[in-house]
């Protein structure tokens, strides 16, 4: 039996996952502690996607805000056929893409491209490839934030997140065949921007 | 129809560099792009550049221990004050 608002749900057993399954039913609920608990666990991680995203903090910070409401709100609609994670990660992706649309623009800074980005240490600790790769991380911060939202989500929830295909895609809102195309596709609009001899020299 | 030229190799290898790179081709598809790699210098370079592409891109942590605000639940809170505003009635 569901628990009713504003009553505690039975204790979970043991593990991370009985813990956010008790978390959600409370949530579910109406408990507001309890969805604020059950989602910091990804909030750190959720702030990162949008900052990435968006590339700027300060728009990244009215993002994540939003991003909390609509999962509150819609909290009772989640019926589990994804993680939770996966869930709240497509709420973020649409309200981050739903705000580039809003502003009309392209993302403005650029996060993951900046200059106190670290490179894998194996190119990182050779001091000669330092500058090379300094202006690589700035060349490759620019080529990304003029991609598109949709490509940029793309190489972001792939690449750089490291989220496997059927997650990202999922997250994206889009088929498996879909989201390969626009990483695709992301990725040969970076190469182009970048050249490659930049990148089989950083490359070694 | 005749076999695909060297034109159309190169053209169709540079488009494919990703898909190669990511593991999506089938094994006609991933010959056919390393077939041709082999004796064209471009595409041989492309392979090697896209792949440290990716590995650049994924080596990316500058955003490795941020935080997320600490105003982040505002307006849950906010709207979990409100009579109307419990999640089965948003």
């Amino acid at each position: 039996m569901p628990p009713l608002r504003g009553q505690r749900a039975p204790e979970p057993t043991t593990g991370p996952a009985a813990t956010e399954a008790a978390l959600l039913a409370r949530a579910q609920a109406g408990d507001v502690d309890a969805f604020e608990q059950l989602s910091s666990a990804y909030a750190d991680r959720l702030f990162m996607l949008l900052l990435r995203l968006l590339g700027d903090r300060g728009e990244a910070q009215d993002v994540a805000q939003e991003v909390m409401l609509r999962a509150w709100q819609g909290i009772t609609r989640f019926q589990g056929r994804s993680s939770y994670f996966t869930w709240l990660y497509r709420i973020a992706v649409n309200e981050a893409s739903r705000a580039l649309e809003k502003r009309g623009r392209r993302p403005a800074g650029v996060p993951i491209g900046a200059q106190e980005l670290q490179l894998p240490a194996s190119s990182a600790d050779d001091p000669s490839r330092q500058a090379e790769n300094s202006e690589l991380r700035l060349a490759l911060g620019r080529a990304l934030a003029q991609l598109p939202p949709e490509l940029r989500t793309a190489i972001v929830l792939r690449d750089v997140e490291g989220l496997a295909t059927q997650e990202a895609a999922e997250i994206a809102g889009v088929s498996q065949a879909a989201f390969k195309s626009r990483l695709h596709q992301a990725r040969l609009r970076v190469r182009s921007a970048i050249g490659d001899d930049a990148l089989v020299t950083a490359g070694g | 129809m005749g076999m695909p030229g060297r034109t159309d190799d190169h053209q169709w290898s540079q488009q494919h560099l990703s898909h190669y790179v990511e593991g999506d081709l089938r094994r006609r598809a991933r010959r056919r792009l390393e077939r041709h790699a082999r004796d064209c210098a471009d595409c041989g370079r492309g392979i090697r550049a896209m792949r440290a592409l990716v590995y650049t891109i994924q080596g990316l942590d500058g955003l490795a221990g941020e935080h997320a605000p600490a105003t982040i639940f505002d307006l849950v809170h906010r709207a979990g004050a409100g009579e109307s505003s419990s999640p089965q009635n948003a």
